[in-house]
């Protein structure tokens, strides 16, 4: 597959065309010319279709720095990442954008939504961007926030909203363009107890039925307890990798 | 769906948008007001001085205004007047004899200028006979009438009905007087004017002057002044012996004022732009700064700079125009209702205008072109304000602020 037929692929149907993430030789080291940093060291990781995984360790560990990476967010000092065959690591920064709007959803720490826009009008934005009829796009975005249990608040701005019911709308936003796989970084440090359990249900219970791929990277408790595979990194190196 | 996100954005904070929006309002608003104020005041000053004395265009000897001698005179002025009337450009024109002199009251005397009008003509081509406030005209059945300004006669300490001697000299070069009734007296506001120039009708002044009737001056009103150069050039080409010349030309101070008025307006509105692109460019800094972690977001799901440069500069030019409408708006009905009014500065400074030459009260105007131009001035500043903070959003990293 062309990296062109990469960017105006869509998927109909996650089980069919299974996204997988391979990782090669990855590192990466921040103020190489100062005080260098390691944050990644020789990063090896394949990641399959319907993974519900949890990366985890200390803070800079290269948790995130692992997922930015994958996210094609930013990029190695050495190594590469594969994903769905394709090397994203090198690629043109316009074709990455829109093979991140293709491929990857993102759920950020701090939720991260459209202040200015709904609930519903953030999670269809991703459509917008994607190009998508106005129709499959409304009814989508309506399906979601349902799916994330927040039917009665499509018109809710976030900050009308809880931290919990703002990272389902991001959660929902995250799965709005079909993407192959969502990175999800932290996304309960910023919940209660009660919100980011909620939470965890409604994506394992997607991963689960719907067979979404989802990384995590976190050092909470909640989440690496419901992972089905904990990596856990420790300056920038992978100390384990299990598999539940 | 960039003008709908764009729009909100501009929006997310209403107090800190509406200063900069009031900010736009004022400045266009006070800019195109102070500029129309500055075009009624010329344009009331020219408009005065053509209509009352000045004329769009004037015949003379090629000499006369140079030498003044009273034996430049205006050859051929039956032909002249037989084209002029002839001519569909024309709405009318009238001959004047004109002399430096002397005045003589049994107190005092002055210097002069002695200006002789047909009556009649002058009065249908020139206002100069709104000015008398008190007494007759020239057409007043009096021997030797004259017309002097108010400052005049309360230099010379003379009234209207009293008798005055006027000497000059003739077209042979000799000293010659003649005894003058004063009929009426005329009020410009300017003491320089009022002072210097005396009316008298022509028929009397060539009478001493020459045994002919002489004229040193043909003034020549036009239907649109815009004709005048190419009648001008007609007449010099047509005619030997004499020079026509337009306003412009007899008084190029008259449109230098023109040149500095626009000047003025224009240095007036860069300044304005100026205030307003630093307004602009602090405001979306501001908001760009605020909205890091948000732009990174929005680039990391997949917004292309592309768009994310866009909607920037869209916000900044959406602002920008809602401002300047709404100024332009304001500016406009302010002018209106003054174009109809008249601003009054009487009672501030209104004697100080009129020494000068100008009306107390001025009637503000502008065109429609210059509320174009002045759009298009606004949202070219908005867009050069905009292109930093656009850049700066464009330098963003998604990794690094959507983890911080």
């Amino acid at each position: 597959m062309s990296e062109s037929d990469v960017i105006d692929y869509e998927i109909e149907n996650n089980e069919a065309k299974m996204g997988i993430i391979s990782t090669k030789n990855l590192s990466k080291i921040y103020n190489p010319d100062t005080i260098p940093v390691h944050a990644l060291r020789n990063v090896n990781l394949d990641f399959e279709v319907g993974e519900f995984t949890t990366v985890k360790g200390p803070s800079g560990s290269g948790k995130t720095t692992l997922l930015n990476m994958i996210g094609g967010l930013d990029k190695p000092t050495e190594g590469s990442v594969e994903i769905d065959g394709i090397q994203i690591t090198g690629m043109k920064e316009s074709k990455l954008i829109d093979f991140r709007l293709q491929n990857i959803g993102f759920v950020f720490q701090s939720y991260n939504l459209i202040p200015v826009f709904t609930a519903y009008e953030n999670v269809s934005f991703i459509m917008l961007l994607q190009k998508r009829p106005k129709k499959e796009m409304e009814m989508r975005a309506k399906e979601l926030l349902e799916a994330v249990g927040l039917k009665d608040k499509y018109h809710s701005r976030p900050k009308e909203l809880s931290g919990g019911e703002q990272q389902r709308v991001a959660v929902a936003r995250a799965l709005a363009s079909q993407p192959k796989f969502i990175l999800a970084d932290e996304p309960t440090a910023n919940l209660d107890t009660k919100s980011a359990m909620n939470l965890l249900d409604m994506m394992e219970k997607m991963n689960r039925e719907e067979n979404v791929t989802f990384i995590f990277s976190s050092h909470d408790q909640r989440v690496i307890d419901r992972a089905k595979r904990v990596i856990t990194m420790v300056d920038g190196a992978i100390e384990s990798d299990e598999t539940r | 769906m960039l003008l709908n996100i764009s729009w909100r954005n501009v929006w997310r904070h209403p107090a800190r948008s509406g200063v900069l929006l009031c900010a736009i309002i004022a400045g266009l608003w006070a800019g195109i007001v102070v500029s129309a104020w500055t075009n009624g005041l010329i344009d009331q000053r020219i408009k005065r001085v053509i209509e009352e004395e000045l004329t769009h265009l004037q015949i003379h000897h090629p000499d006369y205004l140079v030498e003044r001698e009273p034996t430049m005179v205006v050859d051929q002025t039956e032909a002249i007047g037989n084209l002029l009337s002839s001519d569909e450009r024309v709405t009318g024109y009238t001959f004047r004899t004109k002399s430096d002199g002397i005045i003589q009251s049994p107190l005092t005397s002055s210097g002069v200028q002695i200006i002789g009008v047909d009556p009649d003509r002058e009065r249908e081509v020139t206002t100069f006979h709104e000015n008398l406030i008190s007494g007759e005209y020239l057409d007043a059945d009096v021997r030797n009438p004259v017309i002097l300004g108010r400052a005049l006669l309360e230099k010379l300490n003379v009234e209207v009905g009293n008798r005055v001697v006027l000497s000059f000299q003739d077209i042979d070069n000799n000293f010659t007087s003649g005894s003058f009734n004063i009929v009426g007296m005329y009020y410009t506001g300017q003491p320089a004017l009022d002072e210097f120039k005396i009316y008298v009708r022509a028929a009397d002044l060539s009478g001493l002057m020459s045994p002919e009737q002489i004229y040193h001056e043909i003034a020549v009103m036009l239907e649109d002044v815009a004709e005048s150069p190419g009648l001008a050039a007609e007449l010099n080409q047509q005619f030997s012996h004499i020079k026509a010349e337009t306003w412009t030309e007899l008084s190029p101070e008259l449109r230098y004022m023109t040149d500095a008025g626009s000047s003025s307006s224009f240095y007036v509105m860069v300044v304005i732009m100026f205030a307003l692109a630093f307004g602009i460019l602090n405001t979306m800094l501001m908001s760009i700064f605020e909205r890091m972690r948000e732009l990174g977001m929005l680039m990391a799901i997949g917004m292309g700079r592309s768009k994310v440069f866009i909607m920037i500069m869209t916000e900044s030019v959406m602002l920008t125009i809602t401002g300047a409408v709404l100024g332009m708006l304001l500016a406009y009905g302010t002018v209106e209702i003054f174009s109809e009014t008249g601003f009054d500065l009487t009672s501030v400074g209104g004697d100080s205008m009129r020494e000068f030459g100008f009306d107390a009260i001025v009637y503000p105007k502008i065109a429609g072109e210059e509320y174009i131009m002045i759009a298009i001035l606004v949202i070219a500043t908005a867009l050069l304000a905009a292109i930093y903070p656009a850049i700066k959003a464009l330098r963003l990293n998604p990794g690094e602020v959507v983890r911080e």
